[in-house]
């Protein structure tokens, strides 16, 4: 075949139009510095107004407090890229841990009871993913419904109580800590970089970034979509499973009141608040741990300063929308039409 | 060398209907693509290019009728991953792009490189995208370009690409010029030249006239969903073409009897 420079101009880009974004540039695009600087101003309010929100302890206890949302998040997170959405993660949280610690409570081996809550949660995301794939439910309304069903559940198998005592042993689990850094913040770490490793350097991420940027296309590529589907929905619920463990060990009891639309609702909007876009495809585990992170950081904040609480939800749905709002700005630059 | 001559089409459809509830989309195609041979499908809109192309890809599920390839019969009801799997590369009229992934992901999509079993390996997907663009004489930009900020020439090139990149014995191709200027229809064009003479089995569709005459071996005509005629291009008048399209011309008798 003979090509004519003339020709080839036809398909050449130009360099200009396509240009490498420069380093600043693209710091200032990404959805956590701006969060950042969210959390440095209500850092800096916080400790104007009392000095002990700077105290180390205080900020341990802020990174400990996202946790519980960050885990939760990173399953959520890549679902949502994934082009799904999970409302039952905090029913999750509380029927798995119910199970888990009822058992752990009736002399089961701990790992046992760990093992059988995240089955529990990994049984919710097979079910999500079966009214989501097989009887065309649109996601939001089939994880709603398991929402209500596994919080009904959580009722039922408990009579409404609170499952105590735990053993020591399990407790210690979610109360210690190794070289200076409590138990829970090692488990969010963990569970953060192998999420972090999964979407971003695995085939499987990609293939979740493919199919929730564009569903039919990664039909048409030969991807296996209703599999990676059950995938995540499956890991959704495992993670809110793990969360759920933690929490039960951290506070020392099973809890029928903890987890719930409150869990639910936070967990969401972290996610959304750390850029993951809500029509798929974009999204980081590093946003989704600022997000974690600031939503922790304003509940602590508020409380050291002396805020009524009620200020705490009307500053996380300002950032919410907000954030959003930043999102869909993102992805104008990102796509143009053709 | 005359398509005919060769013994074996490397596709082939025989009687392939398909119908969407009361909407029959399909009610009888034929037709065969040989190695070495660029074959033009035309017809109007709704004549069923489209619903056939899927067909064979795998999107839809034909209700009725044979796909051969290379003279084995192919399960009606595969999956794309099973048409890829039995040699045959497609570019979707609408491109099958991920528009939030980069070039070069999308050109392995579906077949990322790995190591160590799970891990991407991103340098060898990037060289193979920036190798294959290089070889088709495409230059769309950095391979790290998400496709979201290419133009639509670039996307069709860009998608092509990735066709020629699996090295499939058979490439279908919906539509490639629709969206594309006079240049950048050329240069398809002289792709499909290239492709032929490395012995693939070239099956475009298209309604650009100019172009199928100027590019393809023969033509098959659809009407309504049924093969109406085979003409080598070469033999036949554009005149012909376009009545055979609109119905002006009767279809072959010989497919309506079977």
């Amino acid at each position: 075949m003979s090509t004519t420079a003339t020709a080839e101009l036809a398909v050449q880009t130009e360099r200009r139009d396509t240009p490498r974004t420069p380093i600043l540039r693209a710091v200032l695009l990404r959805q956590e510095t701006w969060l950042l600087a969210v959390v440095v101003v209500i850092a800096v309010i916080a400790s104007v107004r009392n000095p002990n929100f700077m105290n180390p302890d205080n900020l341990v206890e802020i990174l400990r407090g996202s946790v519980i949302y960050f885990i939760m998040g990173c399953g959520a997170a890549l679902l949502v890229i994934g082009g799904g959405l999970d409302f039952s993660v905090g029913a999750i949280f509380t029927i798995s841990a119910l199970v888990g610690t009822s058992l752990i409570s009736q002399g089961v081996p701990i790992v046992v009871g760990i093992l059988a809550a995240l089955a529990v949660g990994a049984l919710a995301g097979v079910v999500n993913h079966l009214i989501v794939t097989y009887w065309h439910v649109p996601p939001i309304i089939a994880t709603l419904g398991t929402f209500f069903i596994a919080l009904g559940l959580s009722a039922l198998i408990t009579g409404g109580n609170d499952v105590v005592p735990l053993p020591a042993d399990f407790m210690k689990l979610g109360q210690g800590s190794v070289l200076f850094v409590p138990n829970v913040i090692w488990y969010g770490l963990i569970v953060g970089a192998l999420f972090y490793l999964v979407l971003e350097r695995t085939r499987f991420g990609i293939n979740v970034r493919a199919v929730g940027g564009n569903r039919q296309a990664a039909v048409g590529n030969g991807l296996r979509v209703v599999r990676i589907d059950l995938v995540l929905y499956v890991l959704a619920g495992v993670t809110a499973a793990i969360a759920g463990m933690i929490y039960s060990a951290r506070v020392g009891a099973g809890q029928v009141e903890a987890g719930g639309s409150s869990v639910t609702l936070v967990v969401v909007t972290g996610v959304l608040i750390g850029g993951v876009s809500l029509l798929g495809g974009l999204g980081s585990i590093t946003g989704v741990a600022v997000g974690a992170v600031l939503l922790s950081v304003i509940d602590n904040a508020l409380i050291v300063a002396q805020i009524p609480p009620q200020y705490n939800n009307v500053v996380v749905g300002a950032i919410l929308v907000g954030a959003v709002a930043v999102d869909h700005l993102r992805r104008k630059q990102l796509y143009k039409p053709r | 060398m005359s398509p005919l001559s060769q013994t074996s089409p490397a596709l082939e459809l025989r009687a392939v209907r398909k119908s969407f509830g009361p909407v029959n989309a399909l009610s009888h195609v034929d037709f065969a693509a040989y190695p070495g041979e660029v074959h033009a499908i035309v017809g109007d809109n709704g004549a069923g290019k489209s619903t056939m192309i899927k067909i064979v890809t795998g999107i839809h599920k034909g209700d009725g009728g044979t796909i051969l390839v290379n003279g084995q019969e192919m399960d009606l009801r595969h999956d794309a991953s099973q048409s890829q799997d039995r040699g045959i590369a497609v570019v979707y009229q609408d491109l099958a792009l991920v528009e939030c992934l980069d070039i070069s992901t999308n050109m392995a999509l579906g077949n990322l490189p790995y190591r160590w079993g799970v891990f991407l390996d991103r340098k060898r997907m990037d060289a193979e995208a920036a190798a294959a663009l290089k070889d088709l004489n495409a230059r769309v930009g950095d391979v790290r370009t998400p496709v979201g900020l290419l133009s639509g020439g670039q996307r069709q090139v860009v998608a092509i690409a990735r066709a020629v990149r699996m090295n499939k014995p058979i490439i279908l191709l919906d539509e490639p010029t629709a969206a594309l200027g006079v240049q950048e229809s050329a240069y398809v064009g002289r792709t499909l030249d290239r492709l032929r003479a490395d012995g693939k089995a070239v099956i475009c569709i298209s309604h650009d006239l100019e172009f199928v005459f100027k590019h393809s071996d023969r033509i098959t005509v659809l009407r309504l969903g049924r093969t109406v005629g085979t003409r080598t291009t070469a033999d036949v008048s554009r005149d012909e073409i376009i009545s055979l399209i609109t119905g002006a011309a009767p279809a072959d008798t010989l497919q309506e009897a079977s």
